[in-house]
């Protein structure tokens, strides 16, 4: 495939350019983007290949802006609205927010909003508080609106492109210091990126970082640092922040395991906190996970050393992706020590078994005579895990749960959980961290009680289980 | 030339219509009411002007008579009333009077007042761009007015000479808050030379003055010599909304008053009284006859609130 370099900033434009090129209906809008070509020079002699008519220079006026581009799309035409910075977004999103994302909804399809809104977003320039602004968050909370923000001059124009083509309005995001200072090869001909899907921008396997427009590149530079330590971070460039693309960053945490959210956006409701939310649900993550963001300040300050010490930088970020893969993890095996008793682990992949028992009120001797030559049958539930090896242990020590009043105390290498006559019928054990195996027994009533089983899934499968319970049943009842 | 008997019928039905969603939305049987009683003559004065089906309407939200002028039938108003699943213009997704239907040329209507006024610009924009002879008719309260949107939206469409109709329906209210606490000036139309276009006020209780206007303003606009500016002088007889309560800021002796320049009694001392005796005749059972079907009609379906958020679940 042939390529031509480009910066970001030119990717924009040559998308704007082929894309008015091939379809008529598309139009652009905004301030100061004929004669001038844009304040950032986006659309910088399009005017005088495409006219007046197609280039439209609006008055100052962000609300009519996104309005007219919405009635526009809903006439048939594929509106690009420019708003000079993210800043003054603000003033349009009655339109965004309320109107476009919702037009497809509130009418059942009768009536769409296929336009684009792009926008110059982030700091680093001395813009102060009006011209520094990041605002992926507030457009990424609203169903109906797709959210892209590009990090490389390839992407930028594939898929500029493929938000004109969208049938669904899109907020599309230019981080302004990547206009000029990103510059990359961008495919020959027709370049379309559609697949909402976030991009590997380095693969490896100690830790996940996410980012996006310029944090993008300070995730990149720290990974460069990191790799010096003998950390290889994967890094991951969402590219679309809305839908997010779940799929790929489980993938990617399924085998790391370590959550770094990085984003220029204020740290409280940003996007990070979506991000760990979603790979917390997923129970893939072995350490909490951690985010680099711009503090909870006011504004962006304009004075060199002031909006230095504001925005996040790529230092923290090393800072914090050494900190997540020293953090010892939940899904390290520590076999329980004293005072271990009540720890869990929610990574272990647990399975559990039922079986009904006829069984004396006093029972406990019995039961532990029967547990041990169950785990003599099946020696893998009394084991630890671990990737490399199941190790099995030539003792059996058993940590008795007998209620709240005389828990276990950790440190064995199987749990026997029995709250007697006043527990319940049926509960199910967990399986505590460094063993693979526990079992509950149910209150006695009429000389039956139910006895069940739970086993940490990567070392005890069905079968054992059902062995396991089979032994049991067999010396309980002799 | 206007054609008084359609005129009569269509805002004779309108009229029957809104009497029995009050009653329907009083009684409990539907959700919520937006009058129409004494904006029938702006409605059919312009719905009667434009070409149905080939013209675009961003309506008010008081304009029923326009939309059955236009060509929406009593059954699917009652649908939308009712929001029932084929309600046309919103399949229950919004509350009564947020019109819309691509079919008819309806931009979909919104909560906020007056967003659709900007929409209605970009729709006429997209015309002149299409090159066709398309004309918006862009309808708003005194209310919105007051709004910067109508500001910025008449700006750019006086500038560019748009194919669109600005129509303010001016019954001097916002709710509750009466035109001397909206404007220091209340001639809404004078605005209209601060954009270089023509402003006209018009008697919008006289159907006749109404569809003369709009006539004027929608070939004006469909010649390209853009936009016009209108102010529809009326009242609205019914409180705001079936939420609304009105003997809180007015007088009945000014309800009353205004009254006795109901739109529909000056237009049927134009027609032979036998005559309209009739249109009201049909119109009420009409009225009634499309109520009863439309509340029978199943009701949105549950199993459908996640469709329609983005084109690939559609």
């Amino acid at each position: 495939m042939s390529t031509h370099t480009l910066s970001l900033l030119e990717a924009v434009r040559e998308g704007l350019a082929e894309e008015m090129e091939r379809d008529p209906r598309v139009v652009l809008l905004g301030e100061d983007i004929g004669r001038l070509g844009g304040v950032f020079r986006a659309t910088d002699g399009l005017v005088d290949r495409f006219g007046v008519e197609r280039v439209i220079d609006t008055p100052m006026a962000e609300n009519a802006i996104a309005g007219i581009a919405m009635g526009l799309a809903m006439r048939g035409l594929r509106p690009v609205a420019e708003i000079q910075f993210a800043d003054f977004m603000h003033a349009a999103m009655d339109h965004i927010v309320g109107e476009a994302a919702k037009l497809r909804y509130r009418t059942a399809g009768d009536w769409t909003a296929p336009m684009v809104v792009r926008t110059a977003y982030g700091g680093g320039f001395r813009g102060g508080p009006y011209h520094s602004q990041s605002v992926e968050a507030f457009y990424s909370h609203v169903p109906g609106l797709k959210v892209m923000a590009p990090s490389f001059p390839d992407d930028a124009k594939g898929m500029l492109t493929a938000a004109i083509r969208d049938p669904d309005p899109v907020v599309f995001l230019e981080h302004k210091r990547t206009y000029r200072a990103i510059t990359g090869p961008v495919p020959d001909g027709d370049h379309v990126v559609a697949d909402g899907r976030l991009r590997v921008a380095r693969p490896g396997d100690a830790l996940t970082i996410v980012g996006w427009g310029m944090m993008l590149h300070e995730a990149l530079a720290a990974a460069d640092e990191l790799a010096g330590d003998g950390i290889e971070a994967e890094v991951l460039d969402l590219r679309w922040l809305l839908p997010i693309d779940r799929e790929g960053l489980l993938e990617s945490l399924g085998r790391t395991g370590r959550l770094l959210v990085v984003h220029e956006d204020t740290l409280t409701m940003g996007l990070g906190a979506e991000l760990c939310a979603l790979a917390a649900e997923a129970g893939v993550l072995q350490a909490p996970p951690a985010r680099v963001a711009m503090p909870d300040a006011g504004g962006i300050p304009v004075a060199d050393a002031m909006e230095d010490a504001m925005l996040p930088n790529r230092h923290q970020v090393v800072e914090a992706a050494r900190r997540l893969v020293s953090s010892p993890g939940n899904g390290e095996v520590r076999p329980g020590g004293p005072g271990r008793g009540s720890w869990f682990d929610a990574a272990i992949p647990e399975a559990s078994s039922v079986i009904e028992v006829r069984l004396p009120e006093i029972h406990l001797e019995l039961v532990m005579a029967a547990v041990a030559e169950a785990c003599r049958a099946v020696p893998q539930s009394n084991a630890t895990f671990t990737w490399e090896a199941i190790r099995l242990h030539d003792q059996l020590s058993v940590d008795l749960d007998l209620g709240p009043l005389s828990p276990a105390r950790g440190g064995g290498t199987f749990t026997l959980v029995d709250y007697g006559l006043g527990g319940s019928l049926l509960g199910l054990p967990a399986v505590r961290p460094g063993q693979t195996a526990a079992l509950r027994v149910g209150a006695v009533r009429d000389g039956r009680a139910y006895v069940a089983l739970a086993v940490d899934h990567r070392a005890v499968d069905g079968a054992d289980a059902g062995r396991f319970l089979a032994t049991l049943k067999r010396c309980l009842e002799e | 030339m206007l054609d008084l008997d359609r005129a009569y019928q269509v805002m004779s039905t309108a009229r029957h219509m809104d009497e029995r969603m009050w009653r329907l939305a009083r009684s409990g049987r539907a959700h919520f009411a937006v009058p129409c009683s004494g904006h029938e003559a702006v409605g059919a004065g312009y719905g009667l002007a434009l070409h149905p089906g080939h013209d675009y309407v961003a309506p008010h939200y008081r304009d029923l008579a326009a939309m059955l002028a236009i060509g929406l039938t009593p059954r699917e108003v009652f649908l939308h009333f009712f929001a029932r699943r084929d309600d046309p213009c919103a399949h229950g997704r919004q509350p009564y009077a947020h019109w819309g239907s691509r079919a008819h040329g309806v931009v979909s209507l919104q909560g906020p007042q007056p967003n659709h006024v900007t929409h209605g610009v970009g729709v006429a924009w997209g015309s002149k761009l299409l090159g066709t002879d398309q004309v918006t008719w862009i309808g708003f309260g005194d209310g919105g007015a007051q709004k910067g949107e109508v500001h910025e939206a008449m700006n750019i469409a006086a500038i560019h000479k748009l194919p669109c109709v600005f129509c303010v329906e001016n019954n001097f209210y916002t709710q509750s808050v009466p035109s001397r606490l909206e404007s220091a000036r209340p001639e809404i139309a004078a605005r209209a030379a601060g954009y270089g276009i023509p402003g006209e006020a018009v008697d919008g209780m006289d159907v006749k003055a109404m569809f003369d206007a709009a006539t004027r303003a929608v070939e004006r606009a469909r010649a390209g010599e853009g936009p016009t500016f209108l102010e529809a002088r009326c009242y609205r007889y019914l409180p705001n909304t079936s939420n609304d309560d009105d003997t809180r800021y007015r007088s009945r002796n000014e309800v009353e008053e205004a009254r006795s320049r109901d739109p529909l009694l000056l237009l049927r001392q134009e027609l032979d009284a036998a005559r309209a005796d009739a249109i009201d005749e049909e119109a009420m059972t009409v009225a009634a006859e499309a109520a009863e079907w439309a509340e029978a009609q199943p009701e949105g379906d549950p199993e459908e609130i996640l469709e329609h958020t983005y084109a690939l679940t559609s």
